[in-house]
């Protein structure tokens, strides 16, 4: 199973997509990938119910949120209420331990994305402040990425042993499956996504088309 | 440039591309005409100390090629909204390419939503967003 995991909606700040566009474009364009996870800036989406257009497009859509913290940006895969509580999703400088922590401990997954951007990214920051602790899995396929910025990712990844994942980080709708990751088996919800993460079989996968 | 009701458009449909004339001259008429004169637009080295990698297109330029690359596709469309996020600087004197594609579209307002990607050579974007457009 292919899914994008790096997804925003209308409902960041900056996402100019409605999520409908995005089940519309993937079938229209016949886009490889079997659903998308959106994860919205600083806050996760409640009161959604995405149920019926995964139903409409036989498309898997889940929730899952982006969150800030020192070391850049972080993805959180498997966010339940406890979690919202625990953590204040809104606050831009989070500690990157307490988020890998407070997700363990409620069911979720924090991996941190598009590391090799400025400022947001995880590289910008390893220097000043040292390799963090506690992270197994980075984004090292972003579909919005500059330059070296996948790269400088990859060998981050590859020198720490952490595994790497993929996904769009799309704002607009034509921008969903650029990168995404592979999966063995099927991902039916976030919870399925989580232990998916955890067993550690996946790759990362890209169709950018850059020159 | 041919006539484009609603009816002709598709969901999915490519704008075609646009290659906007970034060079300094150009931007220099630009920026003239908007009354924005200032040498981090015109002046490579002004800009480097300025702490730019270079002269960089003015965000309003960038929004009027795509206004423009709509109006090459649809001459009597009028676009009501441009919404733009600047991911990156738009460097003078490079090449660029402005894309759209149709995602969106409303029968009973008879208007389409158009994503808008600004790229440079590299494939980069560098400016994406977004208009919503009425097509008679």
């Amino acid at each position: 199973m292919i899914l994008d995991l790096h997804a925003h909606s209308v409902k960041s700040d900056d996402g100019r997509a409605k999520v409908r566009n995005y089940c519309q474009w993937i079938r229209k364009k016949e886009i490889g990938i079997d659903g998308f996870v959106l994860t919205e800036h600083r806050q996760f989406d409640r009161e959604s119910d995405y149920g019926p257009l995964a139903a409409e497009f036989d498309l898997a859509i889940l929730k899952a949120s982006e969150v800030e913290t020192e070391y850049g940006h972080v993805l959180v895969f498997g966010v339940r209420e406890p979690l919202t509580h625990a953590l204040d999703f809104a606050d831009i400088r989070l500690p990157l331990a307490r988020v890998l922590e407070e997700s363990d401990r409620h069911g979720a997954i924090a991996v941190p994305c598009h590391p090799g951007r400025t400022r947001v990214g995880m590289c910008a920051h390893v220097e000043a402040l040292g390799v963090p602790t506690g992270v197994r899995i980075l984004e090292v396929l972003n579909g919005g990425s500059r330059g070296r910025e996948d790269q400088a990712a990859q060998e981050l990844a590859s020198a720490q042993g952490w595994l790497g994942i993929g996904g769009s980080d799309a704002h607009i709708v034509s921008h969903i499956g650029r990168c995404a990751t592979r999966f063995p088996g099927p991902i039916a919800d976030e919870g399925d996504l989580v232990e998916a993460l955890r067993a550690e079989e996946f790759e990362a996968i890209s169709w950018k088309s850059t020159t | 440039m041919t006539s484009r009701r609603f009816s002709d458009v598709e969901f999915g449909e490519d704008l075609p591309p646009l290659t906007p004339d970034t060079s300094i001259p150009n931007v220099t008429t630009f920026v003239k005409a908007a009354g924005m004169l200032n040498e981090r637009f015109t002046d490579h080295e002004a800009a480097r100390k300025q702490g730019l990698p270079g002269a960089i297109v003015p965000g309003i330029m960038s929004q009027a090629v795509m206004a423009s690359m709509i109006h090459h596709w649809a001459p009597e469309a009028q676009v009501e909204k441009i919404d733009t996020v600047f991911r990156a600087p738009v460097l003078v004197g490079h090449p660029h390419t402005v894309t759209g594609v149709v995602t969106d579209m409303d029968d009973d307002a008879h208007t389409v939503e158009i994503d808008l990607t600004l790229e440079n050579e590299a494939g980069e974007t560098r400016v994406l967003g977004t208009a919503t457009v009425r097509l008679p």
